[in-house]
């Protein structure tokens, strides 16, 4: 498992990871999951990541007002959100894991994330 | 509904500190409705504490299964069976599914994993209300339907009581004083006068303090 851990929706991410590694855009071990939509994500996954080794884990969904599945993006906030708060409860920084939202494919803010998110870690 | 919330991450890792497999069980009943212990909870439940243990320095083998209700004998007695080849099952059911797996499943070490709270509403999506005490002589006819037992902090059968200030309990300000809400109910409905009659004390031994509670219906025992 990759230290940093994104999970992104089909419609936000529109370049390869492998490219945005090779441009040294984002951290080598950045590992990005991509999902129909980030409203598939359940809790569950975001804690499975750190088990699995992750420091960091980030989704990026669509802007919430324009989730192509009109409330994908903002379940995934609110999952995020209980992710931060058991992640409390083991005594974890809920910082290691975050929502962002990003225009449909950008990008930029995806790259901004798993930086941010790195740094983090 | 019975509304219940998961205990802290902490004391679940304390319990099964000497586990290493560990079987946790959902309830399709009330507590998967107030989001408690449905199979979404267990699937959560199990991934946090596969976490929690490893960052401990320990393993855990954990699966997970989901009963349609733990308060039926036909759905907790196969777990007889399969719960004992588990070192303890985490039940995610309300104290009474705790108990009948207890009860009826002599091989199995049960545990629970929520804390029962209160028999309650749901006011929205995440926010659960005490409405009903379980007191065993409902009075709610006599006060437009609003229980003085659960919704009063002092259970007054003859309120309000002095601390009631500005439609508030003295307890907390966000508190209704459901006294006042029964008085304005019952003005509403021009039965304002039948607060006069004075309701006799209660008799608690309905409530559960003439020891645990049973029912009978006869024309339904086998």
């Amino acid at each position: 498992m990759s230290k940093i851990k994104g999970f992104c929706c089909n419609y936000t991410l529109s370049v390869e990871v492998d490219a945005l590694k090779e441009e040294g855009l984002v951290p080598e071990d950045l590992e990005i999951e991509r999902l129909p939509c980030t409203g598939r994500l359940e809790v569950p996954e975001i804690l499975d990541a750190f088990t699995q080794g992750a420091e960091a884990v980030f989704v990026v969904g669509c802007q919430v007002d324009k989730c192509h599945n009109l409330s994908g993006s903002y379940r995934a906030s609110k999952r995020v959100k209980y992710a931060k708060k058991i992640l409390e409860e083991l005594d974890m920084n809920p910082d290691l894991v975050e929502m962002f939202f990003a225009g449909r494919g950008e990008t930029e803010p995806v790259v901004e994330a798993a930086r941010t998110m790195a740094s983090r870690a | 509904m019975i509304i219940a919330e998961r205990k802290p991450m902490k004391e679940l890792l304390e319990m099964v500190s000497d586990v290493k497999k560990l079987l946790i069980v959902g309830c399709r009943g009330c507590v998967a409705v107030c989001s408690a212990g449905g199979d979404k909870e267990v699937s959560i439940l199990s991934a946090a504490l596969r976490l929690g243990v490893k960052r401990a320095g320990g393993e855990i083998e954990i699966h997970e299964d989901t009963l349609v209700r733990q308060c039926d004998p036909e759905y907790i007695d196969p777990l007889n069976d399969k719960g004992a080849k588990y070192d303890a099952v985490l039940s995610m059911a309300c104290g009474v599914g705790v108990n009948f797996v207890a009860d009826r499943c002599p091989d199995v070490n049960v545990l629970p994993a929520l804390n029962t709270t209160f028999y309650g509403a749901n006011l929205s999506s995440g926010e659960w209300k005490e409405m009903c005490a379980g007191c065993g002589a409902c009075v709610l006819h006599l006060t437009g339907g609003l229980c003085p037992v659960a919704r009063c902090a002092k259970s007054l059968s003859n309120g309000p009581c002095g601390g009631s200030q500005g439609g508030r309990c003295e307890i907390n300000p966000d508190v209704d004083c459901i006294w006042q809400q029964i008085y304005d109910k019952l003005s509403s409905m021009n039965r304002k006068e039948e607060l006069r009659q004075i309701m006799p004390m209660r008799d608690w031994t309905t409530a559960g303090h003439g020891g645990p509670r049973r029912r009978i219906r006869e024309d339904l025992l086998p």
